[in-house]
Formats: C-alpha cells, sequence, structure tokens
C-alpha cells in the first residue's frame, strides 16, 4: 500500500559556506546526510519514504555551480546546479550542444525544470532520465569534489544500477564539461511518453552523428538508451554496425534490430517489455534517420 | 529540529518568518502566511496548483523548502491584481470562461503570468507547452488556452 | 409554467461567471483554506494493508502515549451501518477489513505530523481471508463473502440484494422474447469488454472538518456536493437528530461525483465526538484521494446484439458485472441505472439484461460522472459500430435508422418524450466532415473517424427534491438561497440568470446566499445526475414567482390596481395602465407607505419554491418493466478524427465534435464548457486512465503513473454543438448536460481506432502501447 506522509519528513537543511565545509559534513555524516539542488527527486523520495536522510546539504549556491561557460578551444562547462529552463534558454548550450536544449525541453514541466538539474538527474542514476543520453553521447565529465581534493568521472561506467552510480559519500558533483564534438555533428533525442509532451521516458533514444573518415561507412554514431535496461545504455553493436557498412534504410534497420537485442526492458506500470523493445527499434530507426538525413548526402 | 529565521519578499512586501526545515514553501504561505489563494493538490510536484514565482520564475512551491526562500523574491496570485484591478491576464481568462471551479486557476496564472512576461507572443503550441504542468479537470484546457493567448494579443 | 409567453433575454444569455473575480485572485474560499485558530486539531487514519482480512486485536497504547495525541477512534466506537442506498459501511471497519485502504482508526493531535507518528504507533493483527478480485467470480457460487450479513442490510425497496451471494444488486430487463429472435438476425455481434477502474482526479482533494459541541451539536464543513445527504447519513448512524448536525460546503475544487454521499466526512465527525469543543480536521493526500475514497467502478460486461437485414435492431443480451468494490452503498444505484438504460440510445424490441453488482476487495464504487453510462456505452456503442459493419451499412446510417426518438417505447417500458438525437448525429456527422477520408499527414500515420451516441437520465430516488427562497434587500437586490453547490459547472450562475429573469430584474442584483449551510439553505437532495438546472432551476423560478407574486399583489394593494396590469421590469414595479413606477428598494423591506406615512402596505418580501418530480413509477423486480422509469434523459452525439502512428501507437486526436440535446441552454457558453470539459475528462479516460489492481493494491496511486490529460493533450480543434428540443417540465425546456459529454467519447474514440488500423480494443484505455501491440498481433504492423 502506497501510503506517504502529507509532508516532508523532518530533517535538518545545512547550507554550508564552501565546497570543503561540505565535503566535510558530508563525509562525517555518512548515510545520514544528502547533498541536493532541485530537490524535485530528492523532496519527491523523501515524502514516499525511500530517503530518509536526517541532513539535506544544500549545495547550489557553491563556487562554479551556477556558471554555464564556453571556450572554443575546449568546449562547455555547465556547473552543476545549472536548472533546465537555463540549459534550455542558454545562448551557449543552443549554439553548440543544442541536443542538450532539446533533450532538456523533453522533461516534465515548465516549473520543475525550473528547478531540476542536467546534474542532479545523473547523480540519481535513474535509468530513465532525458538529458543523460545526451550528456552520454557528447562524452560528458563529471568534476567532483571530495575531502580528497577533485576528480573527474566519465559518464561510460558511471552507472552502476538503477539509483547507483560510482558516487561516494562526500563526493560533490559540481560542474558537468563537454569536449567540442566533431563538426559537423547532428544529435536528436526521441522520447515516448504517455501524455504528449511531459512524463517520463518509456523509452528514450538519444542519436548523434558525424562524418568520420576512419569509419568504414564514412560515419560514426553514438546511441544512448533510456529506461530500458538497469542503466543508460549504448548499444554499442549498433553504433558498430553503422560504423563497418554503407547507410541506407536496410542498414538503419538492421541497426535499430541490434540496438533492441541489445536492450532488457522490465515490464512495470508504464510499460510492457514487449512493447519497450518494440519501440526501441522503431524509435532507434527513426533517430538513426533523423540524423542521417542531415549529415548524410 | 533546525529552525531558520527567513526574510524574503511576498508580493513586493518584505517580510520575516521562522520556519523548520522540512516546512515546504507551499506550507509556510498557506499555513504561516494563511496566503490560501496558492493550492495543495498533490504535494509532488504534479499538478501544479502550487505553483508560485520564485524570483519571476514559475516553481512548485510544494517541492521548494520553506528555508529556501530566504533572501528570495515570491510572487503568489494574490499578488497579481492591482490595487483591486485586475490584470489583464486574469480579465482575459474571466471572458473566455476558462474559470470553472477555480482550484487550478491560482497556478494557471502564475504559469501563464510568466510566459508571458518572458514570450509576449506566444503560439498556441507555445501556450500549451508552458501549461503541461498545470493540471486542470474542468475545462479541458480550451478556453485557458483562448484565454491566455488573448491575454497576449492585447498587451 | 408559462410556455406561450416570451422567453426573457436573460435565458439563452452567456453572461459571465458571478463567481469568477474571487476565483482568479485567489480570494475564493475552498474547504482547506478556511482558518480554525490555535484550536484546531488534525487528523489521520490508519489504514488497512490488506484487500480482506479479519480484524483481530487494534493496540492504541503506544499511540495514545505519544504526547500531542487527543483522541484515537476505532470501529469499536461506531456500531451503526452507513450508506445512500444500501447501509453496509462502517465509519471504521468493524471485525473485518476489505479493501486496501480502509480506515480502521483515527487519530486527532495538534499537528498533522504528530497524527501521522501516532498512525504508525497503532499495532493492528489481522487474519488473512481470501479475497474476490473479479466480479465474474465474485458472482459466482465459489467466491468466498465479502458480506456475509448482506440480507440484514436496510436497503431501499428498489435495490435488490440477493442473501448468501455477493451480489448486492440484481436488475432485471425481460422484455419481449430474445431467445427467439436471433434467428430472425441478419447479423449478430457478440463480444465481451473490460472496463477498468478509473477514478475522479478532482484537483481539489477531499477535506472535511467537524466539532462537536459539549451540548452534542456537530458543525461539519466539507468540499461536499451534498450537504444535505452527509447531514442526514452521518446524524442517523450517529444517533443524533438532523437538525442537531450542521454542514457548511464552500466553494468545491472539482466534485465530478466524488465529493457525493458521504465518502470521508463522516470520519472527522466521529473523531470530534471525543474531544468536544476542538475542530478536527482531516483531508486526504492525493495517493488516498487515488483509492481510499470513492473510484469508478470497473465493468465486465458481455453483450450480444443482432439486427435484420436492413439493418433495424430486433435484440440485444446485455450482462453486467459490476466490480463494486468493498462497499456498494452507493453502486448499487449505479447498477439499476446501467440496467434500465442497458440499450444504449436505440430502440431494440426484444431486451434481456441482467445487471449485477458485486462485491469485491477492490477500492469502493462511487458515483461518478455518467453513473454507469460511460461504461456501459463503451461496449454498447463499439457493438453497433461493428454491428453495421457487418451489415454491410454506413454507421452514421446505422444510427439513425435505430436511435431512440420521441414517442419510441423503452427498455423499460416507458415512452419517451420528444429528444433531438437524429439532428445531433446530422450536426455531428456533418460538423465531422463523415465520409470523407482525407489521406494521412504522413506515410507511417492512418487516419480515421469514429462516431457514437450518449443518453443518460438522472438517476435518483423516486422523491429528490429541490427547494430555493429569495429574500430582497433595500438595495433591490435579492439573495437567493438553494442547497445545490458551484463544484465548476456554473449552476450559481444559471440560477441567477432564471432568478433575474423570472423576478424581472438585471442579472447583477442576484446574489447567492453561499457558502450552502443546511442552517439556512433551503433542502436540495444533492448535487449529482445533472439535475441542477432542470430540478433546482424549477424551485428556483417558482420562488422568484412566488416572489414577484407578493410584490405585485403589495404594489396592486397599495395602487388600488389590477396585479394583471403590473410588471417589474429591470428591478422597478410598473403599472401598463397607470405608468406608475416603484423602484424594488426600501419597499421590499418596509412596504408601501400611504399619503401621510400613517399605514404601510407589505412588508419583508421572502418567496419560496419548490420542486420534486413524483411522476417516476416503479420497475417490476422480474422484468424491469414501468410506465416511467425515469424523469427524462438526456441524449446527444460525439466524433473523433484521428490520426495513429503505427510506429508507436499513438493517437493524436484532429478534432472533436460532440452535439447535445440540452432542451433549453439557459446560458449556451457555459453548456460549451461543460461540453469541452467532459470531452477531455473522457478522452482522458479513454486514452490514458486505468487504476492498475494487482492483489487489490493499486499500483500507480500517484499522478506520476495515473496520467490524465494535459493542456498538451487535447485535441486541436474541439466543437461543441448545442441542440434544443425542450422538455416539458424543464425551465424554459431545459434539461441537465453536465455528466453527458463524457459519456460516448471511449466508443467513439474505439471505433476511430477500428476505422485508422482495423483493430477493435477489448477496454480502455488505449494506451499506445495496446494499439501497438494490436497491430503487431492483428500483421498489421511486423
Amino acid at each position: 500500500m502506497h501510503n506517504p506522509t502529507p509532508g516532508l519528513p523532518a530533517f535538518d537543511y545545512i547550507k554550508p559556506a564552501s565546497l570543503r565545509e561540505a565535503s566535510q559534513f558530508l563525509m562525517a555524516h555518512g548515510d545520514t546526510a544528502r547533498p541536493f539542488m532541485g530537490g524535485t527527486d530528492t523532496f519527491v523520495r523523501m515524502r514516499d519514504g525511500f530517503w530518509r536522510e536526517k541532513h539535506l546539504v544544500d549545495v547550489k549556491h557553491l563556487d562554479g555551480m551556477n556558471t554555464i561557460a564556453f571556450d572554443p578551444e575546449i568546449g562547455l562547462t555547465m556547473g552543476a546546479a545549472v536548472n533546465m529552463n537555463r540549459v534550455i534558454a542558454s545562448p551557449e548550450v543552443n549554439a553548440h550542444y543544442p541536443l542538450l536544449a532539446q533533450a532538456a525541453g523533453t522533461v516534465a514541466s515548465y516549473q520543475l525544470r525550473s528547478r531540476a538539474t542536467i546534474v542532479g538527474n545523473i547523480c540519481n542514476g535513474s535509468p530513465a532520465g532525458d538529458t543523460t543520453g545526451a550528456c552520454i553521447v557528447l562524452q560528458g565529465l563529471l568534476h567532483i569534489h571530495s575531502v580528497d581534493g577533485t576528480r573527474t568521472e566519465s559518464l561510460d561506467n558511471f552507472f552502476l544500477g538503477p539509483g547507483k552510480t560510482v558516487l561516494q559519500p562526500g563526493d560533490i558533483v559540481t560542474a558537468i564539461s563537454f569536449p567540442l564534438p566533431p563538426q559537423p555533428w547532428t544529435g536528436c533525442y526521441i522520447k515516448l511518453g504517455r501524455n504528449a509532451l511531459g512524463d517520463l521516458a518509456i523509452v528514450g533514444v538519444t542519436a548523434l552523428g558525424y562524418p568520420d573518415a576512419t569509419a568504414k561507412s564514412g560515419y560514426r554514431f553514438r546511441l544512448a538508451l533510456a529506461s530500458v535496461a538497469p542503466v543508460p545504455l549504448r548499444p554499442v553493436a549498433a553504433e558498430t554496425i553503422l560504423a563497418e557498412n554503407s547507410i541506407d534504410e536496410n542498414i538503419i534497420a538492421v541497426a535499430a534490430q541490434a540496438a533492441m537485442d541489445a536492450v532488457t526492458p522490465i515490464s512495470d506500470t508504464r510499460g510492457s517489455a514487449r512493447y519497450r523493445k518494440m519501440m526501441v527499434r522503431n524509435l532507434t530507426r527513426q533517430a538513426v534517420t533523423d540524423v542521417w538525413q542531415k549529415i548524410g548526402d | 529540529m533546525a529552525y531558520h529565521n527567513i526574510i524574503f519578499t511576498l508580493n513586493g512586501e518584505a517580510e520575516a518568518v521562522v520556519v523548520p526545515s522540512h516546512m515546504t514553501l507551499l506550507q509556510m504561505l498557506r499555513e504561516e502566511m494563511v496566503m490560501t489563494g496558492t493550492k495543495n493538490g498533490c504535494a509532488a510536484g504534479e499538478c501544479g496548483a502550487c505553483t508560485v514565482l520564485l524570483n519571476g520564475e514559475p516553481v512548485n512551491s510544494c517541492l521548494v523548502l520553506a528555508v529556501e526562500c530566504d533572501g528570495q523574491e515570491l510572487v503568489t496570485v494574490e499578488g497579481l491584481a492591482h490595487d483591486s484591478q485586475l490584470d489583464p491576464l486574469q480579465q482575459a481568462l474571466v471572458e473566455a470562461g476558462g474559470v470553472q471551479c477555480g482550484f487550478c486557476t491560482p497556478g494557471v496564472l502564475i504559469s501563464a503570468r510568466a510566459l508571458l512576461d518572458r514570450n509576449p507572443h506566444p503560439t498556441e503550441a507555445d501556450v500549451r507547452a508552458a501549461l503541461v504542468g498545470n493540471l486542470c479537470r474542468c475545462t479541458g484546457y480550451v478556453r485557458i488556452v483562448d484565454g491566455v493567448l488573448a491575454a497576449a494579443e492585447r498587451a | 409554467m408559462e410556455t406561450t409567453e416570451k422567453t426573457p433575454d436573460l435565458i439563452g444569455q452567456s453572461v459571465d461567471r458571478l463567481d469568477v473575480h474571487e476565483k482568479v485572485t485567489g480570494a475564493a474560499v475552498f474547504t482547506d483554506d478556511l482558518q480554525f485558530g490555535r484550536k484546531l486539531l488534525h487528523a489521520r487514519i490508519k489504514r488497512s494493508p490488506h484487500p480482506h482480512a479479519l480484524i483481530k486485536s487494534i493496540d492504541i497504547s503506544r499511540a495514545l502515549a505519544l504526547p500531542g495525541v487527543k483522541a484515537i477512534v476505532t470501529g469499536e466506537d461506531f456500531p451503526e451501518h452507513i450508506g445512500l442506498y444500501l447501509k453496509d459501511k462502517h465509519i471504521f471497519a468493524r471485525e473485518r477489513v476489505r479493501f486496501v485502504g480502509e480506515p480502521v482508526a483515527g487519530v486527532a493531535a495538534i499537528t498533522e505530523e504528530l497524527a501521522e507518528q501516532a498512525v504508525e504507533l497503532i499495532d493492528v493483527e489481522y487474519q488473512l481471508l481470501e479475497p474476490v478480485f473479479d466480479p465474474e467470480f465474485g458472482a459466482s457460487p465459489e467466491a468466498p463473502l465479502i458480506h456475509p450479513d448482506l440480507e440484514n442490510y436496510e436497503v431501499p425497496n428498489f435495490i435488490f440484494p440477493q442473501a448468501g451471494t455477493n451480489i448486492a444488486n440484481h436488475f432485471k430487463i425481460r422484455k419481449g422474447d430474445t431467445e427467439r429472435t436471433w434467428e430472425r438476425c441478419a447479423a449478430i455481434v457478440e463480444r465481451k469488454f473490460h472496463i477498468p477502474h478509473i477514478q475522479h482526479v478532482p484537483i481539489e482533494p477531499h477535506v472535511a472538518i467537524a466539532k462537536v459541541e459539549q451540548t452534542g451539536k456537530v458543525t461539519l464543513w466539507a468540499a461536499s456536493q451534498s450537504p444535505f445527504a452527509q447531514r442526514n447519513l452521518i446524524a442517523k448512524t450517529l444517533g443524533i437528530s438532523q437538525s442537531d448536525m450542521r454542514v457548511i460546503a464552500p466553494l468545491v475544487g472539482g466534485g465530478f461525483g466524488c465529493k457525493a454521499g458521504v465518502t470521508m466526512e463522516a470520519m472527522p465527525v466521529a473523531i470530534a465526538t471525543k474531544v468536544p469543543g476542538y475542530p478536527v480536521k482531516l483531508r486526504l493526500t492525493r495517493e488516498e484521494e487515488f483509492y481510499t475514497n470513492f473510484v469508478r467502478q470497473g465493468l465486465v460486461i458481455k453483450i450480444k446484439v443482432g439486427c435484420d437485414a436492413d439493418g433495424k435492431l430486433l435484440a440485444m443480451e446485455n450482462t453486467m458485472y459490476w466490480d463494486g468494490g468493498a462497499s456498494t452503498e452507493y453502486g448499487v444505484n449505479i447498477t439499476r441505472a446501467g440496467g434500465y438504460s442497458s440499450t444504449g440510445p436505440y430502440d431494440i424490441p426484444n431486451v434481456k439484461t441482467d445487471s449485477l453488482c458485486v462485491y469485491t476487495n477492490h477500492p469502493i464504487g462511487g458515483a461518478y460522472r455518467g453513473f454507469g453510462m460511460s461504461e456501459l456505452h463503451t461496449a454498447v456503442d463499439q457493438c453497433m459500430d461493428e454491428l453495421a459493419e457487418t451489415i454491410g451499412m454506413d454507421k452514421v446510417a446505422f444510427h439513425k435508422l435505430n436511435c431512440v426518438r420521441g414517442g419510441d417505447i423503452l427498455v423499460t417500458g416507458m415512452t419517451l418524450h420528444p429528444v433531438g438525437l437524429e439532428e445531433c448525429i446530422d450536426k455531428v456527422a456533418k460538423a465531422i466532415d463523415w465520409g470523407q477520408k482525407p489521406p494521412a499527414s504522413a506515410p507511417n500515420k492512418r487516419r480515421g473517424k469514429g462516431i457514437a451516441l450518449a443518453w443518460k437520465a438522472p438517476a435518483m430516488p423516486p422523491n429528490a427534491g429541490s427547494s430555493a427562497w429569495i429574500e430582497l434587500n433595500e438595495d433591490g437586490t435579492a439573495t437567493l438561497g438553494i442547497g445545490g453547490q458551484e463544484i465548476g459547472q456554473g449552476t450559481f450562475t444559471a440560477v441567477a440568470q432564471i432568478a433575474a429573469a423570472t423576478l424581472g430584474v438585471p442579472y447583477e442584483s442576484i446574489r447567492i446566499a453561499g457558502p450552502l449551510d443546511t442552517q439556512y439553505s433551503p433542502y436540495e437532495w444533492q448535487t449529482v445526475a445533472s439535475r441542477l438546472t432542470w430540478s433546482m432551476g424549477n424551485a428556483v423560478r417558482a420562488a422568484a414567482s412566488d416572489t414577484r407574486r407578493q410584490i405585485l399583489e403589495t404594489v396592486a394593494d397599495a395602487w388600488d390596481e389590477d396585479v394583471a396590469n403590473l410588471d417589474i421590469v429591470n428591478g422597478v414595479v410598473i403599472s401598463y395602465k397607470s405608468e406608475e413606477e416603484q423602484p424594488l428598494k426600501e419597499m421590499v423591506i418596509y412596504g408601501l407607505p400611504n399619503e401621510d406615512f400613517t399605514e404601510w402596505t407589505g412588508g419583508p418580501i421572502v418567496g419560496r419554491g419548490m420542486f420534486m418530480p413524483t411522476y417516476v413509477t416503479g420497475l417490476d423486480a422480474e422484468t424491469g418493466q414501468g410506465d416511467r422509469a425515469v424523469v427524462h434523459y438526456t441524449v446527444g452525439a460525439q466524433a473523433f478524427d484521428i490520426e495513429i502512428d503505427i510506429e508507436t501507437g499513438k493517437i493524436e486526436i484532429l478534432k472533436g465534435v460532440a452535439a447535445f440535446d440540452v432542451g433549453k441552454a439557459i446560458n449556451p457558453e457555459l453548456v460549451k464548457a461543460q461540453i469541452e470539459g467532459g470531452f477531455v475528462q473522457g478522452l482522458s479516460s479513454a486514452v490514458f486512465e486505468e487504476i492498475q489492481l494487482k492483489e487489490g493494491v493499486m499500483q500507480n496511486p500517484s499522478f506520476v503513473d495515473y496520467r490524465i490529460a494535459t493542456s498538451a493533450d487535447t485535441p486541436r480543434e474541439i466543437e461543441s454543438i448545442i441542440v434544443e428540443v425542450p422538455q416539458d417540465d424543464g425551465p424554459w425546456g431545459a434539461r441537465g448536460v453536465g455528466e453527458h459529454p463524457m459519456i460516448p467519447a471511449v466508443a467513439a474514440l474505439a471505433n476511430a481506432i477500428y476505422d485508422a488500423v482495423g483493430v477493435r480494443m477489448e477496454g480502455p484505455p488505449f494506451s499506445a502501447e495496446k494499439i501497438y501491440l494490436a497491430m503487431l498481433d492483428a500483421g498489421i504492423v511486423s
């Protein structure tokens, strides 16, 4: 029986003055403390009784958390606390990484996007995150502050399972950066929800493609699938088919089939495994075709 | 349980309140400040009945902590009308027939106000997208969308 | 009623609603907005986690010991049953629990948080019982009994519980001879459908506050469609006299039936009896709203219907197993209504219907917009669509051939009054360009159109009354007292128009005496059944006539004139003979003085009116036949023009059209607003909504996974058409339409889906997944 409390459970709100103080507090309090930014996942899970931390540490005001900076030599750096609406409106993002803005635009509602963050979604380790696929195909790098200093983590091995990532107690992700993507590139995110807009992704397909002379086909694709495996998934076999074979309608269909074969979705209240698999195939075909039409001849 | 002294502006006026850490902005508005125009429809960020402007941006106040509002600016539905004159958006919604039971109306007005502030000439699709997070069960949204578009035209 | 007189200008005028200013400024007071001061206690409820179990023990000692807890009650404290039709429910469970979420104990504490903590400290020991989750099984002899005492429950004489079973009501129609008619049928369709439970999803969750004085007098503030019914039922159950209980009902943030009858309102009253002088407030969380209160019953329905070679309907057999849930105190009447309207709006001479309301260990089925008609039409209209195709006839032509008309003998033997169903069909067909099949917009899309009809009668006891009073004020305004509630449908506005038009004052002169308060408001059965414009409208019209008569008699007396020469126009009494004028100001309180102010004629004017239809007759228990089953039917039609994406199964609604015969639209824009709103609620139930139940537990009790239509899901275009074939006893011919726009939506959409991709669905919601997998299994896609 799902019967959450009317309000939030009691906890202490902590607003540290520095990243150092924040990491130290989190380290010291172990699993009784949790960092938060937009709170759109945090507060829902606390009310539902899934998360029971006694200390919530607000990190969104700390150094670097709110900047968006583009360097033409290096790429884009986005503070972890930049909310989705800011991403969607950012001139730097729209000019150089429009896929991020497009994916962020499919999330929930305007109100939730005023608070939700791309990094927050990643840190929650949900395989359903709409923007996670875009971050993966754009080779996003997480910048992490801990009591031991700073480090980076790529997204390739970041997700361990539903809700589980490589983050340790005391870790605070301060930013996500993206290298310059290979030019010219095109990407798209196709989301299948129940409503016309908003909702969670029953299946989400992110596709990014670019010309690459080192590939037999002359092109490379990076694909990421949401909500169809315990973690956001790169269907590598599908990517390989598109790299090794001259691209046409048939090869795209074969690649889409390979993507479908790579996934192990569950059946839940939102959709059955059977439907999800078919949609992986159909939407991968659609996404790759959309990208191909823009980068191909 | 930790308490916080917070100061913020609400509908243009400075306010000072003491709140526990886990009180939401929605609870503070309705229970501490008796500003009951903003409604509680789900406490989970889905229905939008609790929408207010936080530094000019619409948020679900049920998913914002009261303590996070320290030093911030808040606007609720009570702050839309000026000296008993309805805001043109409110007037347009009335004339379009976009108000039935009225429970979703405060949240709708806040979301629509913010839309028109950032996009004075929205398309119908823009209006629908901006209101996706405001659930209505009575109107079927038809006259709500009509009212927002009419308000945009007049401005 | 004066039907030969000219219709006043106000009747048929789309005036602005009179309650909107407060709603757009946030000033409108809903029940959770009421302030009660620091004595207010907060309640939370201990609920059963099991669908069916005996209660072995309840230990409240740890909870009582928590500082701040003021009272805890259980079913032990309140032995009486409660119920609108069949009295089968307790305020708190006694001896056994019958659904997940059933209230077992109630706590009042100084804060909501403390009350919730106390609830966690209550220990309940259960012994699990075998549950029933399917109404067909529940109706069979093998099923365990959920209400072994069924035969002892108090029940009105038009409901027929079957002792020793889970069947709370069995309504039958036996008309003509279906058995012998099948062989005459050139085409027969036989289908079975499963209609899932859905919930009303009012944006305002339930909330109620109760205070019991030391004297025993009770005040209940509640988000309520039915203050008088709540007073009556709760008073009876607690052994209080009705006049010692007062119900105050502020504006309601959406009802759709879930705030009718008594749902959670009895609980704060019960708890408050233990803390005299303290108001006790209970509000449901959204999650509780989804499954612990009223839901719309699920339905398993089997239909067999046949027609002759010309397409004329000959026979229908209809078996309905209503999944009534743990209590059917309200649901038994839905079963009855489903039964007596079981043909849908079609003329069928031979009918056999069995409509069974079956107990299950599921959430409680209650009144939901349509009162059984949406569920029924989902099945009936799909069968008609299939039958038309089987016989090779155009669907619109088939509908026109078979739809009910004035003078037809209906399924219960009642003769139908004049209705404009054919006109509705014609107008809808024209508006949707029926017969035109434009090409789909892309290679992966398929285009289709579907149409469905609907009818519904107000489902009420045979003596459901309305009343109204009017009192005039020194400034010439009139205060209108009514017991019918503004739940968004616009009733306050419509009756203000009726009162103003009858009295002869401007619309702006009418003040509604709100919020509803049983201490001052006159009796109204309930705000349900789409009955207020018609029934309460009649009472208001009568009250306004009475008021007008008193005023004119006073003036006639003072002026020594004949009443027949007097009129009230725009708030002024005028004489057509002498051309004298008298504004309705002080005279309505102080009377009219003579020349030297030594005598007065008249005095305070208070008018009253009443309407209670008493011509409904009973129906035979075996055949369901009777002279007059219902007061009247409202009829209509609806159509969809859609595209389906065959890669995903997603539907896009290009256009929706609906036409309803409302007799007379008192306020046409308000009528259209109802049509639009009902259309979208119907569409939402067709595409998204389902209470997913697994072993009696709702799997999706939140907006995250119980999806409803958002602003992005409505059709690009909705056209609402008003047809007016007057109702003989409605105000200026008006009939209700509040529920009807939702009724045909599911079937119309199902028929459009079939037209687009050639698959017939077994039951809603028609999710993209269901449509896609149906196409996959049918070989339409691979």
